[in-house]
This record gives C-alpha cells, structure tokens and sequence, in this order.
C-alpha cells in the first residue's frame, strides 16, 4: 500500500463568519503531486496554510506523513513551504536568512552548504546573497523562499502559486525539481492558476470552489466527471466551477467597448 | 494642485501607511486569518493607541512648556541664574526637548514609511513629481500633526501668559519652528542615510558590520537625547547655570550656539534693559543664519523624502559575493542572532534594546552621589528601574516574531526554545546594564562589591519575570496571532504582561526591603533566596513545556 504523505480530514477554516474551507478531505500519496486548483478566494491557500501550520483550523485533522500537525515540531520539520506572497525578513540578506532557517532546522553545516551551493546556482541566487531581501526583485525573493524550501530536503513540499514572479529558466527548474522530489519518494502539494503547468505537471487534481472541493482526481478521471473526452483542464475548471456560462457572452461586452 | 487636495490625498496615504505598518511589519502578513472584525478591531485600536500617545507626547510638551515660563517670572529661584539666563535656558531646554522628542517619534516610524512603498503606489497616478513629494512630506508632517502643533503654540501661549513681551514671541515662535524643522531633517537625514547604507546595502565584511553598528548607534542617538531631555530637563538647566557661573566671560559663545542664540534674542526682547548692544547684535545675526539654515534644510526635506519614501523599492547593483557559505547554529542562538540583526536594522527595535544601558549610564551617572550616601537603599531602588526596563525588551522581542510571521510559523520553532533564546538576550543587556553601573560605581568609588553581589543575583528575577512573560506572550502568540506581542496593537494585554513582570522582578527587592527594616544581616539572604526560587520556579515550568 503506498504511503499517505498529506491527508485533510473534515477541515474548516472560518474567518470571523465567513467559511473559507468548509469540510476539505483528500489524501496526497507518496510520489504523487497534487494540484490544488481554485478560482480566487477559493479556499486554496487557506487549505495549505493549515497544512503548513500557519493557521488553526476550526475543524478537521490534517497529517503530515502520519504525524498529526498539532504535534508541531515534528509535522514541520518533514514541510518546505513557498507561501504565495512571500513576506519575508526583508531587512536581511538572503545569506542571514537562510542561517535562520538553517539554525532553527538544526541541519548539518556542510551537507547544507554542498545543497546550497547547487541551488544557487541553479536559481541565480550567488550575486544577491549578501542583498537586503528588501533591496530584491519579487522572483528573487520567491528565488530565497524556494531555496529555504527545499534545504533540508523536505518529505513534503506545500507550494503556493511558486511560478509566479520567476523567469523561464528558474520555473523550468523549479518544475524539474518538482517531478524529481516526486519520483525520489516525497510527496507535493500546490496550487496554481496555470491550468497547463498543473496538466503537465500534477499526478491528480482537486479543484476547490467556494471552499469545498467539487472535482478530483486525475485529468483523465475529471474529464469523465465533465463528461468531455477532448477538454482541456481549464476547460474542465471552468464547467466544474460553473464559470462557463456567460463567459463567451461577457468577452463579447468587453470587445464591443 | 492645491494644498487642500494634497492634504486630503496625504490622509489617504497615511491611512494606508497606518495599516501597513500593523498587517506587514506587525502582523507579518498573518491578518486575512482574522474576520473582518477583528481587523477593524485591530486597526481601531492601533489608531487609538497611536492617538494617545500623540496626545501624551502634547500634554507632556505643554506641561513643560508651562512649568519653564513659571520658572522665568522668578517664582522658583534657579541658584545662580538671573531671570534673563533663566529664560535663555528654559527657551534652550524646551527646544532641545521638542527636537529630540520630534526625532525619536520620527525616526521610530520611518521604518514602516519605507516599507510601505508610498512612491511606489502614488508614482503610477497622473501625479507630478513635486506633487508626490508634497504628498509624502504631508504624510509625515501627519505623523506628529498634533504634538508639531502644540510644540509651536503651547510656548507662546505660556510666554504671554506669564508676562512676555510683544517682541519675544516672534522671536520664540520662530526658534521653536527652525526646531521642528531641524528634526525632520535630522529623522529624514538618518532614514536617508540608514537605508541607502545599511537597509539596502548589505554586505558582511567586518567593515560593513561595524558600520551597520556605528549606523546602529547613530540612530538611538535621538533616542537618548529624548529619554535624557525628558527625564533630566531641570538637570540641564541646573548645568546649563553651572556653565554661566563658571565660564560667565565665555557666554556670549553661547549666543552663537543652537538653541540658546533664541534664547538669548528671546530674553533681550523680554527683558531689553542693560542689554548689551554685541551680544544682541551677535545673537540676532546667528538666529538669522539658524534660519537660513533651516528654509534650506525645509526645502532639502521636501524634495529628499521623496527619495526615502522609495527607498524600499529602489534598484541594486549586482554585487561581487564570494561564497554562499552560511553558518548553522543551535535554534536558540539562531534566534539570538536573528533578533540583532533585525534590531539593527530598525531604529525602533535598536533603541529598545539599548534603552537599559543607555538608562542605566544616565542614571548611574546623575544619582551616583546618592548611591554612595545612601548604600543599600538606592542601590535596590535603582535595581528595580534598571528591570522594569529591561523588561520593556520580552514583548518587544516577541514582536519581532510578527515580521514574515506568514512564513516564519511554518519553521519548527519550539516554544520553550522561543522562551529561553528571549530571555537569554534580555538577560544579556541586563548584564550589559548592570557592567555600565559597576563602571560607574568604580569611577565614583560607590560601592562595588553591593553593586556586584545584589546585580548578578537579581539577574536571576530579571530572568524570571522576563520568562513569566515571555510564557504569557507566547500563549497568546501561539493561540491568537504574532501581532499580540506588539504593545501599540493590544496595549491592554501589555499592561497585564508588563505588570507580571514587574510584580516578579520587585518580589525579591521587597523582600530585602522588608528584611532591612526588621533583620538588616539577612538582607542579602531573602534577596538571593527570593530570586533564585523564582529562577527554579520558572525554569522548571518551562522545563515541563514542549
């Protein structure tokens, strides 16, 4: 039986009075990458900022490689996450806060240098690393939290929205990165806006809407729910969502202006 | 545009100045978990808090104002002044009080001025140049709106009231303006300076860390000046009649010296019998160059503020690094290493760190004559003023975990790591405190073994009643959000934290208090006793925690 890296069980998170995710469950197996895929205000990032620990959730159990995520410590340290909008120490370097990070994950000084060093390279990063975040770009920045993600080696990658801001050659990488964490045993869990990024990319799909998930699966499973053998996923996004209708009708509006 | 539409654009950009600094730098972008209430709630009160202390700040101006003019019609008798040099030193007194004090609140909300990117947002709207400049130079003039106001008026009010002259009040009224003017540019000087050499140029080489810090220590600088005009504004003046007594042939070097040239035209216009025709014509010319001075700096601020205002947002040149080699350490003192290095880069958070020894040299200093007549006493006394502002630093650590709480609650911190790692720095510059005393102490020849003895034990309760609170913090951190620790966002749940805290740091002072009165040779025994059951107490609470 393969592993389960991520299960949501029943959550609910409320914000005041209004229901952001309203009784979320799904599974993310080890080796798979799943993509949370949702209008905006959906739920998605709130689902992964209670998988992450960021918030309490009002109901529901989440576990990260069977360790119930109120046992902090432990469900963090196996978790990189890339937050969509990345507010970071701006004040310092990326070298400073990456000792942070390092410190606070106790890893071995040199096995993090030798992963540092190729991640780095990989995403441009050298040049700024004694910068104030503050002083950077918003894809260099995404750059320092992608790093941070992924210096201990993570079981369990949670990213929101990581392409956004990058350029060609970092988002290539970042995918490839993706897919190898995948096939070497972890497990991924994203969400984005970009419906052929999530096609080519994610093993399964959960589209989430009004904060519940109304489809999942794989492309092909979603297609059978839609009932269209040739869709696209955006064009399964949208009859799931119900943000088909009127569509053509409002684009022809706009032009007519 | 005219000015009335450049002020009620500029209440927009300081209403959104106001949110960022609490959903960014406070909240660390953790607020859209709170329902739409309780982030009114929180803005509310954020407001609320910033109003009272604008309002404190104009009392206490006016207060002051009030009492230095009573002083000059001769009903308190200043030993040694007549009243005209009474006044030059009341007029000189209050006007380094309003700079230091207009500086200190400038310079401790620059940083959310920058990282709001104000430019960023006002520079895409068919705006000119000039116009987003004076936008932005109104936008911080709204900072200190009321106390800039009271500043400028309570002292001629008071100055007439207590029989000033027509003459003097211009006079008055122009040298507390060239002040205020001066203190904007000492804020915007220094935020220009900070940012373009510290902030946004990073670096660490030991030279750029040792600037980083002479920068760091630049910046409390008004700080200091503050806290040393506010609390020892009758000192000055008892100095600056010292000064006048002993060097009375060089005063009219002072004529030429900022704030006392206002003074001194001040008091001729007040009192112009006997005056002598140098002095006046000495002092009239150097407020006139005082005031060029000041038209310029003005002019210098409006059109620099803008280039503050974007600074968050400004382009760098790539930079030659020679590695990417980082340093891994125990969480605890990551996150020692952390805090310093975020507090200096943020004037507010490097003069709450210094504040204690800053405190403690000052008072050391002034009352080291009573320290060594009065012994014990004093020396407990003052024991429980250098804590209770040690103990200011718990709460405004943990606001430090606000900063990218978005994404630093995601790292696996332990709580109790959290706890110990706060209480170690606060404990640190209670030490840093307690070296500045013992030099003092051995300078005046007090007595250094009490000092000693009583310093090291009561760092035992310091560190207790910075635990106590820390545990109190971190429960509402964990349960509520990081914003709790920031005293000016929840100023009630402060007051109970800091309360706590004070009650556990003069536990064991009031024991050796008590023990004075009824059995004088176990003083030091109930002290030492006190401290360190609440030490064990509070360690072994932590030690149960996660």
């Amino acid at each position: 039986m393969q592993e389960i890296g991520v299960r949501v069980s029943g959550l609910v998170v409320n914000y005041g009075s209004f229901i952001a995710v309203d009784n979320v469950s799904f599974t993310v197996k080890v080796g798979e990458i799943y993509g949370l895929l949702g209008p905006n205000g959906a739920g998605k990032t709130s689902t992964l900022k209670v998988i992450v620990g960021l918030y309490e959730p009002s109901a529901g159990a989440i576990e990260i490689f069977n360790t119930p995520i109120s046992d902090e410590v432990a469900a963090k340290s196996q978790i990189g996450y890339v937050p969509e909008e990345v507010i970071l120490l701006d004040s310092l370097t990326p070298r400073e806060f990456l000792e942070f990070v390092v410190s606070i994950r106790r890893l071995d000084r040199d096995a993090v240098n030798s992963r540092l060093q190729r991640l780095t390279s990989a995403f441009e990063l050298k040049q700024y690393f004694d910068t104030p975040i503050a002083a950077l770009s918003m894809g260099n920045k995404q750059k320092v939290a992608i790093t941070a993600a992924l210096l201990h080696e993570p079981r369990l990658l949670v990213l929101d929205e990581p392409l956004i801001g990058l350029d060609a050659r970092s988002s290539k990488i970042l995918k490839e990165l993706i897919t190898f964490h995948a096939k070497k045993g972890g497990a991924v869990i994203f969400s984005t806006h970009i419906m052929e990024v999530a096609e080519k990319l994610c093993t399964r799909v959960g589209i989430i809407n009004r904060g519940k998930i109304v489809g999942e699966g794989t492309v092909a499973e979603l297609r059978m729910l839609v009932k269209s053998a040739e869709g696209s996923l955006e064009d399964i996004f949208l009859k799931v969502t119900e943000q088909e209708a009127g569509l053509q009708d409002i684009i022809e509006a706009l032009e007519e202006e | 545009m005219k000015f009335s539409e450049l002020w009620r654009v500029s209440s927009k950009v300081y209403a959104e100045l106001s949110f960022q600094s609490i959903f960014s730098l406070r909240a660390g972008g953790m607020l859209p978990q709170k329902g739409q209430d309780s982030i009114r709630k929180l803005v509310d009160s954020a407001k609320l808090n910033t109003v009272i202390s604008k309002l404190l700040m104009t009392v206490f101006i006016a207060v002051f104002a009030f009492a230095g003019f009573f002083s000059t019609t001769g009903a308190i008798n200043v030993p040694g002044l007549s009243k005209e040099l009474t006044m030059v030193g009341t007029i000189a007194t209050f006007m380094a009080l309003v700079l230091f004090l207009m500086s200190f609140m400038g310079i401790q909300v620059s940083t959310s001025f920058v990282s709001s990117k104000v430019v960023a947002v006002l520079s895409p709207l068919p705006l000119s140049s000039r116009d987003v400049s004076n936008i932005i130079f109104l936008c911080f003039l709204r900072i200190f709106d009321i106390p800039l106001l009271t500043a400028a008026v309570a002292p001629l009010i008071a100055y007439y009231f207590f029989g000033g002259s027509l003459l003097g009040g211009p006079v008055l009224f122009v040298g507390v303006i060239v002040t205020e003017i001066f203190s904007v540019t000492l804020c915007i000087g220094l935020a220009k300076f900070f940012y373009s050499k510290v902030t946004s140029g990073g670096g660490r080489s030991r030279w750029q860390t040792l600037m980083r810090f002479i920068f760091m220590i630049f910046w409390v600088i008004p700080s200091f000046g503050a806290y040393f005009a506010v609390n020892f504004a009758t000192y000055l003046i008892q100095l600056y009649a010292a000064f006048a007594q002993t060097f009375s042939s060089y005063l009219y070097l002072l004529v030429l010296l900022y704030p006392f040239s206002y003074g001194f035209l001040a008091s001729y216009a007040s009192f112009p019998i006997g005056v002598e025709l140098s002095t006046l014509g000495l002092s009239i010319v150097s407020c006139l160059v005082y005031s060029l001075l000041a038209a310029y700096s003005f002019r210098w601020v409006k059109n620099t503020i803008r280039e503050v205002g974007a600074a968050g947002a400004g382009a760098r040149l790539r930079e030659v690094v020679k590695d990417t080699v980082v340093s891994s350490q125990a969480p605890w003192l990551g996150i020692i290493r952390k805090d310093i290095r975020l507090a200096s880069r943020s004037p507010s958070y490097a003069s709450l760190l210094f504040l204690p020894v800053i405190q403690t040299a000052v008072l050391a200093v002034s009352f080291s004559f009573f320290v060594s007549v009065m012994g014990l006493n004093a020396l407990l006394g003052f024991l429980i003023l250098i804590s209770s502002v040690v103990l200011l630093l718990p709460p405004n650590l943990i606001s430090l975990e606000g900063l990218a709480a978005s994404y630093t609650r995601s790292l696996p911190v332990r709580k109790k790591t959290m706890i110990l790692s706060k209480t170690l720095l606060t404990s640190i510059m209670y030490i840093a405190s307690l070296m500045v005393l013992l030099v003092v102490a051995l300078f005046f020849r007090g007595d250094v073994a009490s000092v000693l003895t009583f310093g090291i034990t009561n760092l035992f309760s310091v560190a207790a009643a910075a635990t106590s609170e820390l545990i109190m913090l971190t429960n509402k951190l964990w349960r509520e959000s990081p914003a709790v620790g920031n005293m000016y966002a929840k100023l009630s749940s402060y007051i109970v934290i800091a309360a706590l805290g004070l009650v556990v740091v003069s536990a064991p002072i009031i024991g050796a208090f008590t023990a004075l009165f009824f059995a004088p040779h176990l003083v030091f025994p109930v002290f030492l006793v006190l401290a360190l059951a609440e030490f064990a107490l509070t360690m072994v609470f932590i030690g149960s925690k996660k």
